[in-house]
């Protein structure tokens, strides 16, 4: 892993050479896609969708998870083959009937997907060619080409600190994100979709990523941006597309666009606020954790955390933002005792030193940890959506060993009225919900083992904004509970709009102990990348009197 | 508006997925049928006799007890290779205790199942706890068990074992018990179906129709009446086989009923969710080895019973017919899903195919690539249906 403050050393120049330059001709639209329908047994999944799209145009294509999007995307990319769907794509001027994702490919258009589709063991320059390597007689790679085609590349782009040669998964999400576009370009994209590509990347990981985009733009290359982040979209998109239960709703100049008027079409009627912040009491510390330190599992010289402290009071909402590589993960899994390699530091609960080494005792102890990547680490695929919540708290219902389904199912259908999860039975495989349902569901699993301290590792990833106001409401209906909250969260206006206390962290150290009033993005970022002491007490003037005192309380 | 098209498409999807595993136990119970047909009609009538019937069980009864444990291996996302050598030491040290030291029958077994229960322990504390792959674990001790066996035999076959012992591994249980028994099993399955729709009456949860609960009853005792039945007529159950049917309700019991079995399809499906939720999953695997270490035990007495002596060469490639027969059964090679009872309907197809085949003098090398290809069409039948999913 490269220090993510590297990458936000990064600026990106101008390109110096583009080889897919994209002659400007006679077709006005670089694509046209007219009156797509797609059907998936009985049920509508798009119905008469149109998108016109100039060359060096940016779409923003916004709509709820379930819209459509990757529906559409897929029938763009011929994921789902000419014929399978109604309606026609006009590519420049020409009907384009693609049957594959080889055909579409070969005609410019390039999909880079969320989960992005790198082989982490084999290096940059494999990657980037990879099923379309450069050959000697005999079908030996070219690896002297492909290096040279590699860097001029990667220099285009203006990330020179690269080593092409080494594998993938020494970087960084962001630089790999930078090396799917790359590998994209070498395809010679006219068009690229990119779905949520900065999902799992750092605000400054972001930018790089934006600019990028807008060079891309410039030299003429088309771009459909999929994003649930909207700022972005209005960072660099020409044109919003909003689509809703698979229905075309608005296109419209970014310009005459406003972000609330995006969110109020995509779920169809206005949203009062992302953020429904409520009042509620802070009361008596709870959680302390001293002296914290992570090593690294591969590099035991590394600390990935170095001697942080930090604590939580009852029905305290406290943020935790920073870059990733920070270290956030890595000290919230440390106190829930889930962390993998070495660590050191001491956790009390209520002023009592608490043993936490391993999740299971600290869920004994009221802690409960929801984390981060949900695929792998929250949802058990082939339990279905009831066994997945109870879980954690499977003796609850049992016996001898034995479990009681009848009282286990009463329990479940509680939860899921209670979170409001959308599902058509307890019994269904929980693959089969969207993600803010999954969601919900292991949230559900962690607040049945009733903590009193719970952590949230980017509670909203991969959510849909309706689903994320549920879990916003959910957590202060828990923080009135005196339930105290850690959330780490990668989205700064996420962190601002719901947390009480902000802690900022950046290459494993506490960059910053905020309280969350008067608090800007910039002074959190800032923060952040460590440009500069920040004065906690200087900026802290207007801080209520008992959040005062909470400070003082600070290790 | 959003959420009710989401969820029809949820309902039918499942409802499908839920028709295809129906389906696919139906087409096992199917294929076994036309095996059956087949050879019957190819032996004239010999193959469905109660005579061959009752062989046909107790030769599937070792690799059905194996299987039993296995299942639980594999859905909990391992595999054990050694459960064959493991099986041929222990009824190797049931034979020894027997011929030179003659203990007594119920010690004997007591020592070679807490015997079985300690190596299974020792493989699962390898796999789970100093995390060496099982795969490596069982091939060492596929070696390893293979060489003690050696030892404690001295390399020759041991034998006469005692009667008793024999009796465990070829004796029948009484006509009129064997009846007594089916009565009492009748009477349980009315039990436990009076038990759940009370359960679900006080939870408010549906109950089925009482007609259907009647028709249930009646279908159950009509396949036990069958089977007792076919038995009887020729010498009753043979002892293997109600160890198996014993197993069989115990192994289900635990897959679907107890705290235990929930968490071995968690720790096979995904276990870093699993152990982020608190559950102890190193000691979840650990017991999953253990009682693969009994099911070898077990299996290990019966196969010395039945061949009367402890022979060095016993159990050699069974583990193989007993993943196999979990395979063949609809176990996931990812780990996660799976039934004890398919695996053991996965060993019946096994069973008859040896049986079929022996019957009809077929060449042992085409019983081999017979069964070999019957394995890997099994497997694909399931990865097909399954690729929906994935």
């Amino acid at each position: 892993m490269v220090p993510a403050n590297m990458l936000a050393k990064f600026s990106v120049g101008t390109m110096v050479m583009i080889h897919n330059v994209v002659k400007v001709s006679m077709f006005d639209y670089l694509l046209e896609m007219k009156g797509i329908g797609k059907q998936f047994g009985g049920v509508r999944a798009l119905n008469g969708i149109d998108i016109k799209i100039k060359a060096g145009e940016c779409i923003g294509l916004c709509g709820e998870n379930g819209a459509g999007k990757s529906t559409l995307m897929k029938v763009l990319s011929a994921v789902y083959p000419y014929g399978s769907w109604e309606g026609e794509i006009i590519w420049e001027g020409q009907p384009l009937q693609a049957h594959s994702i080889r055909d579409t490919e070969a005609a410019g258009i390039v999909i880079i997907h969320q989960e992005l589709m790198l082989v982490p063991e084999l290096s940059v320059v494999e990657n980037i060619f990879m099923g379309h390597e450069l050959t000697l007689f005999g079908g030996r790679m070219n690896y002297a080409a492909m290096h040279q085609r590699a860097e001029q590349l990667l220099r285009e782009l203006s990330i020179p600190e690269m080593n092409v040669a080494l594998p993938i998964m020494h970087y960084g999400g962001g630089h790999q994100q930078l090396v799917e576009i790359a590998k994209a370009l070498n395809k010679n994209a006219k068009l690229l979709i990119l779905d949520e590509p900065s999902s799992s990347l750092t605000s400054s990981e972001i930018a790089v990523l934006l600019n990028l985009i807008r060079q891309l733009k410039a030299k003429g290359v088309a771009c459909v941006y999929i994003s649930h982040k909207l700022e972005e979209v209005a960072a660099i998109c020409d044109t919003v597309v909003v689509i809703r239960d698979g229905e075309h709703i608005a296109t419209t100049p970014m310009h005459a666009l406003q972000l609330d008027r995006i969110i109020a079409q995509m779920v169809g009627r206005e949203m009062a606020t992302l953020y429904p912040k409520e009042e509620h009491v802070i009361g008596e510390l709870v959680l302390e954790a001293r002296n914290i330190t992570c090593f690294d599992s591969d590099n035991p010289e590394r600390k990935r955390v170095d001697n942080v402290s930090f604590s939580v009071r009852k029905g305290e909402i406290l943020g935790i933002a920073g870059l990733v590589g920070a270290g956030r993960t890595e000290l919230v899994s440390a106190v829930f005792g889930a962390y993998h390699g070495k660590s050191d530091g001491e956790v009390r609960l209520h002023g009592a030193v608490v043993d936490t080494s391993s999740p299971l005792k600290s869920i004994r102890q009221g802690l409960a940890m929801v984390p981060e990547d949900r695929k792998h680490h929250g949802i058990v695929a082939d339990l279905d959506v009831g066994q997945n919540m109870t879980l954690a708290v499977l003796q609850q219902f049992s016996q001898y060993g034995k479990i009681d389904q009848g009282a286990e199912l009463n329990v479940i259908r509680s939860e899921i009225t209670k979170l409001g999860l959308k599902t058509a039975s307890p019994r269904l495989p929980i693959t089969s919900l969207s993600g803010g349902n999954q969601q919900k569901a292991v949230l559900s699993k962690m607040l049945l083992t009733q903590p009193k301290v719970l952590i949230l590792d980017e509670p909203t990833r991969g959510v849909d904004v309706g689903a994320k106001v549920e879990i916003y409401k959910l957590i202060f209906t828990l923080v009135k509970q005196g339930v105290a909250i850690i959330m780490v969260s990668s989205e700064l206006d996420e962190v601002l709009g719901i947390a009480d206390r902000v802690l900022v962290m950046g290459e494993g150290k506490i960059r910053g102990n905020f309280i969350n009033k008067l608090l800007t993005q910039e002074m959190v970022l800032a923060a952040a990348i460590g440009s500069g002491a920040v004065n906690q007490s200087a900026n802290q003037t207007a801080a209520k009197p008992d959040i005062a005192s909470i400070n003082r309380n600070l290790a | 508006m959003i959420t009710t098209t989401k969820m029809t498409t949820m309902v039918s999807g499942t409802s499908l997925k839920h028709l295809f595993s129906q389906y696919k136990m139906l087409a096992l119970m199917l294929s076994i049928a036309l095996i059956w047909i087949f050879f019957n009609w190819q032996t004239d009538g010999g193959f469905l006799t109660p005579r061959n019937l009752s062989n046909l069980l107790r030769q599937m009864s070792v690799t059905g007890i194996l299987a039993c444990g296995m299942a639980l291996v594999i859905i909990g996302g391992e595999i054990d290779l050694s459960v064959g050598s493991l099986l041929g030491l222990l009824g190797g040290i049931a034979a020894v205790l027997n011929v030179s030291y003659p203990l007594p029958l119920a010690l004997n077994l007591a020592v070679v199942l807490g015997c079985g229960l300690l190596f299974g322990l020792f493989n699962g504390f390898l796999t789970a706890y100093l995390r060496i792959p099982s795969f490596i674990v069982g091939l060492g001790g596929m070696l390893a068990y293979r060489g003690m066996l050696l030892g404690v035999t001295g390399g020759i076959t041991i034998a006469p074992v005692s009667s008793g012992l024999v009796y465990l591994g070829q004796g029948y249980l009484p006509v009129q018990i064997g009846m007594l028994l089916g009565m009492v099993l009748m009477g349980l399955s009315v039990f436990l179906l009076w038990k759940k729709r009370s359960s679900n009456t006080h939870y408010g949860l549906p109950v089925a129709p009482l007609w259907r609960d009647g028709l249930r009853i009646v279908m159950i005792g009509g396949i036990l009446f069958a089977f007792i039945r076919t038995l009887n007529d020729y010498e009753g159950i043979p002892l293997p086989v109600l160890l198996l049917l014993v197993l069989l309700g115990i192994f289900s019991y635990i897959t679907t009923q107890t705290v235990f079995g929930r968490r071995i399809y968690a720790v096979g499906s995904n276990m870093e969710a699993t152990r982020l939720s608190g559950v102890n999953v190193q000691s979840v695997k650990l017991w999953i080895f253990g009682l693969m270490g009994l099911m070898c035990a077990l299996a290990g007495v019966v196969n010395t019973g039945r061949l009367a002596a402890g022979s060095p060469s016993a159990g050699t490639i069974s583990e193989l017919d007993a993943i196999a027969a979990c395979f063949i059964g609809g176990t996931s090679m990812r780990g996660g899903s799976g039934t004890v009872h398919g695996a053991l309907i996965g060993a019946l197809v096994m069973a008859s195919l040896d049986n079929g085949m022996s019957m009809l003098d077929v060449d042992t090398y085409w019983q081999m690539i017979v069964k070999g290809g019957i394995l890997t069409l099994a497997v694909w039948v399931d990865v097909m249906t399954r690729s929906g999913r994935r």
